[in-house]
C-alpha cells in the first residue's frame, strides 16, 4: 500500500485531515437531512395553509357561482412559483375553475379523482386536497400541485455551500494540521537524521537532541542511551585493538628475536656438536694409543714377574708388582675417564643377558680378594634365598659391584665387608637389592651431598691418600640409573657406610639394537657341541706384543696357541687348523676384525666356532651382532680371558666340568692374611 | 400572510367588474329566473353576515327575513328557505307593508326593500339606523343612501353592491369573502340628499 510508505509528516496530515473532513462531512450530511426533512416538512404544512386560505378566500365564490372571481382567485397563485397547478372541484366532482402556471391550459397529469384530504408527495410533486367549506357545508375541494422547486433549490444551495465549507476547512485542516503535525514528527525525523548520521559516518558521538517529554522523547534518551553504550564499547575496543596491534608489534619483535637467538643456539649446537664429535674421536684415538703401550707395560711386567720368580730372584718380584699395580691403576683410570665420556655423550649402550646372580658375585669376590687383602679385611657375603637369576647388563652389573667393593676395601682398614644380596618385590615388580656394607671411616652428611658426582671425592685430601680417580661411584650411579634401577647410601662419619643398589630383576631395554645383540648373545651361549680340533686357540692380531702376551698366557693355560699376523692369514689358518676358539683383533690393516668375523660367521665350517673380540675398539654391540661370542676390550683383563677361555673348553669338554670350572676362579695371593670366598675356597691356578 | 391575503382580496375585487358572468341561468333572463337568483343571493348573505349577539332572543332564534312593500319572489324566497338552517338557527319569510307594524319592521333581521319604498327611503333608513339589520335593495342609489346591499343586474349577471359604512353602523359584520365579490359603495351620496 502506497500509503504505508509514505513519510510520518504526510501521513500525520493526512489522518487529521481525513478525520476532520470526515467528520464535517458526516455532520453536513446530517445537517443537509435534517434540514430538507424538515424543510420539506414546512413546505407541506406551507402548502396546506396555502390551500386553506385559497380555499376560505375562494368559498364565497363558490357559493355564489361566482367563476371568475374564483379563477381570479387562483390567480393569486403566480406570487407563489412553486405551485405548478391550482383546481377548484364542484362537490360533484366536476372541475369549476383552475390555474396553470405559465399556460392557461390544464396538464394532463392532474389526479384521476379527488382523493383523500391531505397532502402527499408523489413523482416529484407536492399534492395537497383540501375541502372549501362554509359554515361546515361543503362547497367544493382545492387541489394544489408545488414542483418542490423550492426544495430542490434549497437542496442544490445547501449542498453547494456545505461542499464549499467542507472544502474550506479541508483546507484549513490542511494547513493547520502541516503545522501541527511537526510537534510529533519533527523530534522523528531528527532522531532518524541523527540516526543516519551514526550509521553512515560511524561517529558514535552524535546524540539526537530531546524536544519534549514524551514517548518520543524517551525514545530519543533510550536511543541516546544505546548510543553513549556504544560510544564507550567503541573506544574500548579501539584502545584494546590499539593495545593488541602493540602486543602482536611486541610478539612479533619477540619472535624475531628469539629465532635470532635460536639461529645462534642452533650454530652454538653445531658448533659444540662438532666439538664434541672431535672430543670423542680425540678420546678414542688416546684410548687406542694409551691401551697399546699399556698392554705391553703390564702384560710384560706379569711375565716377568712369574720368570722372576720362577728364577728365584725374589728382590725383584716387589718392584715388577709396583710396575704392574701403577700400570692397572693408570688402566683404571683411562677405563673410568672413557666410560664417563661415552655415559655423557649417551653412548653408553645396554647388553641384556640372563645370568645367575650368585655366579657374578662369587666372580667380583674373587676379583676383589687382593684388594681386600691390602687393608687386612673381611669380605663376607649373604645371599638371599629367592636370589636366582636376573636379565640385565651383566658387564655393568659387575662393574657396580666391583666399584662400591673397590671402595668399601679402599676406605676401610681392618675391617669387615659385607656384601648381601636378594631378590625383593616392590611396588609389584621383582628386584635385585645388593647392599655393600663396610665398617670403614663412613660418609658425613656433607660429603654425600656431591657423592656421585663426577671427580668429586668426599675430600680431596681423600684423594692423595687413597689415590682413585673419583669417577667409581659416579659411574656407578649412571649405570643404575642406566638400568632404572636405584641407588642409596646410609652412612655416619666413622661408624662405616651402607651402598644399596636396587635393580629390577628384569631390565627392559627400548633399543632394537640392544635387544638383536641379546638375542645372538642368547645363541652364542648355548653353543652347540661341535668337532673339536682340541686345546687350539687362533689368535688374531696384527699387534706383535699382543700376539706374543696372549700366546704366552694361554699356553700357561694349557691351550696350543696358533698366531695369524692379519685378517686374512686368520682365516687361512682358521679354516686350516679349526680352533677351539678365535680371539680376533678390530683395527688391523687390510682386512679388519669385522669382516674376517664376518667372513667367519658366514663360513658353513667355521660359523660355529666362538670367537672372542680383543680390540682397543669400544664397540661390543657390533661385534655381538656380527656372532662374537665375547668381547673384551685391551688390555685384557687376563682373568676374566681365562674364565672365558676355560667356559669354551669345559663347555666342549663333557669330561672336565665341575672341577675345572671351579679351578677359573681367581683367588687372591693369601699373602695379605686370610680370605674367605662365600662358602667354598678355591685353590690357586695362577702356576 | 397578511399581506398576500390584501393583494389578492384586491385582485378579487378589481376583477369583478368586468368578470363575465357565469351562471348559465341568468341568460335568458325573465323576471322568475332573476329572482330565483336574487333569492338565493338573500339567503346566501345570511351566511356572510354577523349580527350582534343580543340581537337574537336565543340560539335557536329564526333569522326573519322581511319582504317590504312588492315582492317580487313570490312563493320561490319561502322555497329555497324552507328546511334550511344558517349556523343552527332556521330561516322565517314575512311580507311587511310601509308603516303597518314598526315593530315587526324592527325584529326583521334582513329586510328586503322592494321597489315601491323608492319614495321613502330616506325615512326607512332614518326608522333603522343603528338597528342590526341587513338592508337589501335592488333600486339604483339604495347603497349609497343608506342602504346596506344593493342587487343588481349587469350584463344578465346578478351581482351586488356594499354600504361597508352603512352595515357598520347598523352593527352588523360582513365577512370578508362576501365584500371581495361585492362592489363597495361609498356613503357620501346619502350625507348630500339628508339636509332636506
Amino acid at each position: 500500500m502506497i500509503l504505508q510508505n509514505l513519510s510520518i509528516k504526510r501521513k500525520l496530515t493526512l489522518i487529521t485531515m481525513l478525520t476532520s473532513s470526515l467528520a464535517l462531512v458526516l455532520f453536513s450530511a446530517s445537517f443537509l437531512i435534517y434540514d430538507l426533512v424538515s424543510f420539506r416538512h414546512l413546505l407541506s404544512q406551507d402548502l396546506m395553509t396555502q390551500a386553506e386560505i385559497i380555499g376560505y378566500n375562494s368559498a364565497g365564490a363558490m357559493e355564489f357561482k361566482d367563476e371568475p372571481a374564483a379563477t381570479a382567485t387562483l390567480s393569486a397563485l403566480t406570487a407563489k412559483e412553486d405551485i405548478v397547478t391550482a383546481v377548484l372541484y364542484k362537490p360533484d366532482g366536476k372541475i369549476f375553475t383552475h390555474y396553470s402556471r405559465g399556460n392557461a391550459t390544464l396538464p394532463g397529469d392532474l389526479p384521476s379523482h379527488l382523493q383523500e384530504r391531505g397532502y402527499r408527495f408523489e413523482g416529484g410533486y407536492l399534492d395537497v386536497f383540501h375541502d372549501v367549506t362554509l359554515n361546515g357545508e361543503h362547497l367544493g375541494t382545492l387541489f394544489l400541485r408545488s414542483d418542490l422547486r423550492q426544495w430542490s433549490q434549497r437542496a442544490k444551495r445547501y449542498a453547494s455551500i456545505l461542499i464549499v465549507f467542507v472544502l474550506v476547512s479541508g483546507l484549513f485542516a490542511f494547513f493547520v494540521s502541516s503545522k501541527l503535525q511537526g510537534f510529533i514528527s519533527r523530534p522523528i525525523l531528527h532522531l532518524e537524521d541523527t540516526m543516519r548520521m551514526v550509521s553512515v559516518n560511524k561517529n558514535y558521538g552524535v546524540r539526537a537532541v530531546k524536544s519534549y517529554g514524551d514517548e518520543i522523547g524517551k525514545l530519543i534518551d533510550g536511543f541516546n542511551t544505546m548510543l553513549s553504550e556504544i560510544q564507550q564499547r567503541d573506544t574500548v575496543l579501539q584502545s584494546t585493538n590499539g593495545e593488541l596491534k602493540t602486543r602482536t608489534q611486541e610478539l612479533e619483535e619477540e619472535i624475531f628475536h628469539r629465532k635470532q637467538t635460536q639461529e645462534e643456539l642452533l650454530n652454538a649446537k653445531h658448533a659444540a656438536e662438532e666439538a664434541n664429535r672431535a672430543k670423542s674421536t680425540f678420546l678414542a684415538n688416546m684410548s687406542h694409543e694409551l691401551r697399546t703401550p699399556l698392554n705391553a707395560i703390564i702384560g710384560y711386567s706379569e711375565m716377568l714377574e712369574e720368570e722372576t720368580c720362577d728364577s728365584g730372584k725374589v728382590e725383584n718380584v716387589q718392584d715388577l708388582k709396583k710396575i704392574q699395580a701403577a700400570g692397572k691403576h693408570l688402566l683404571a683410570l683411562i677405563n673410568d675417564v672413557l666410560d664417563l665420556s661415552k655415559i655423557e655423550a649417551g653412548k653408553m649402550g645396554i647388553h641384556l643377558e640372563t645370568f645367575e646372580v650368585s655366579q657374578v658375585i662369587d666372580e667380583m669376590v674373587t676379583t676383589l680378594q687382593p684388594a681386600a687383602a691390602k687393608n687386612a679385611n673381611a669380605i663376607r657375603v649373604h645371599l638371599g634365598d629367592k636370589l636366582s637369576v636376573m636379565r640385565a647388563d651383566i658387564t655393568k652389573v659387575r662393574q657396580i659391584l666391583f666399584n662400591l667393593l673397590s671402595n668399601a676395601c679402599k676406605f676401610t682398614d681392618h675391617g669387615t665387608i659385607t656384601l648381601s644380596a636378594d631378590q625383593i618385590r616392590v611396588e609389584g615388580k621383582n628386584w635385585v637389592q645388593f647392599q655393600v656394607n663396610d665398617t670403614g671411616i663412613g660418609i658425613s652428611p656433607k660429603q654425600r651431598e656431591n657423592l656421585f658426582q663426577e671427580f668429586a671425592q668426599a675430600d680431596a685430601s681423600i684423594a692423595r691418600k687413597y689415590g682413585g680417580t673419583g669417577l667409581g661411584l659416579a659411574i656407578t650411579h649412571r649405570f643404575v640409573q642406566l638400568m632404572k634401577g636405584k641407588i642409596s647410601v646410609e652412612s655416619e662419619a666413622g661408624h662405616g657406610a651402607t651402598f644399596t643398589v636396587q635393580l629390577p630383576a628384569q631390565v627392559v631395554v627400548e633399543t632394537t639394537e640392544s635387544a638383536a645383540a641379546e638375542e645372538t648373545s642368547h645363541t652364542s651361549a648355548t653353543v652347540p657341541e661341535t668337532k673339536p680340533d682340541m686345546e687350539t686357540i687362533l689368535v688374531i692380531d696384527d699387534d706383535p706384543s699382543v700376539r706374543d702376551l696372549m700366546s704366552r698366557f694361554l699356553t700357561k693355560l694349557d691351550f696350543h696357541v696358533v698366531v695369524a699376523t692379519n685378517g686374512e692369514e686368520g682365516f687361512r689358518l682358521a679354516k686350516k687348523i679349526r680352533p677351539l676358539l678365535i680371539t680376533l683383533d678390530v683395527v688391523m690393516p687390510e682386512c679388519d676384525g669385522w669382516t674376517v668375523l664376518s667372513r667367519l660367521k658366514n663360513d658353513s665350517e667355521l660359523a660355529e666356532t666362538p670367537v672372542i673380540m680383543v680390540t682397543v675398539v669400544d664397540n661390543e654391540a657390533r661385534g655381538l651382532d656380527l656372532g662374537a661370542s665375547n668381547y673384551l676390550i685391551k688390555p685384557v683383563q687376563r682373568d676374566r680371558l681365562a674364565v672365558l677361555v676355560e667356559k669354551h673348553r669345559g663347555a666342549r669338554t663333557s669330561t672336565i666340568t665341575e672341577d675345572n670350572s671351579a679351578a677359573v676362579s681367581y683367588v687372591a695371593d693369601s699373602k695379605a692374611g686370610q680370605v674367605t670366598v662365600g662358602t667354598r675356597a678355591s685353590k690357586s691356578r695362577r702356576n | 400572510m397578511l399581506r398576500r391575503l390584501t393583494i389578492l382580496i384586491v385582485a378579487l375585487s378589481v376583477s369583478l367588474s368586468w368578470a363575465p358572468a357565469a351562471f348559465a341561468q341568468g341568460r335568458d333572463s325573465s323576471d322568475s329566473s332573476e329572482y330565483l337568483i336574487k333569492a338565493g343571493f338573500i339567503f346566501n348573505f345570511a351566511k356572510f353576515v354577523e349580527w350582534p349577539p343580543a340581537t337574537f332572543a336565543q340560539p335557536e332564534s329564526p333569522i326573519v327575513i322581511g319582504i317590504l312593500g312588492t315582492d317580487p319572489f313570490g312563493t320561490i324566497i319561502d322555497q329555497i328557505v324552507q328546511d334550511k338552517k344558517v349556523n343552527g338557527r332556521g330561516i322565517v319569510v314575512k311580507r311587511l307593508k310601509w308603516g303597518a307594524e314598526p315593530k315587526e319592521l324592527k325584529e326583521c333581521k334582513i329586510l328586503f326593500v322592494g321597489a315601491s319604498e323608492r319614495a321613502h327611503l330616506d325615512e326607512l333608513v332614518q326608522t333603522l339606523r343603528g338597528l342590526p339589520i341587513l338592508t337589501v335593495g335592488e333600486t339604483p342609489g339604495f347603497a349609497e343612501h343608506g342602504g346596506v346591499i344593493r342587487l343588481v343586474l349587469e350584463d344578465n349577471r346578478v351581482r351586488f353592491e356594499v354600504n361597508v359604512e352603512a352595515a357598520r353602523q347598523a352593527g352588523l359584520t360582513i365577512s370578508s369573502r362576501l365584500l371581495t365579490l361585492a362592489r363597495i359603495i361609498q356613503q357620501t351620496t346619502v350625507d348630500t340628499r339628508k339636509p332636506g
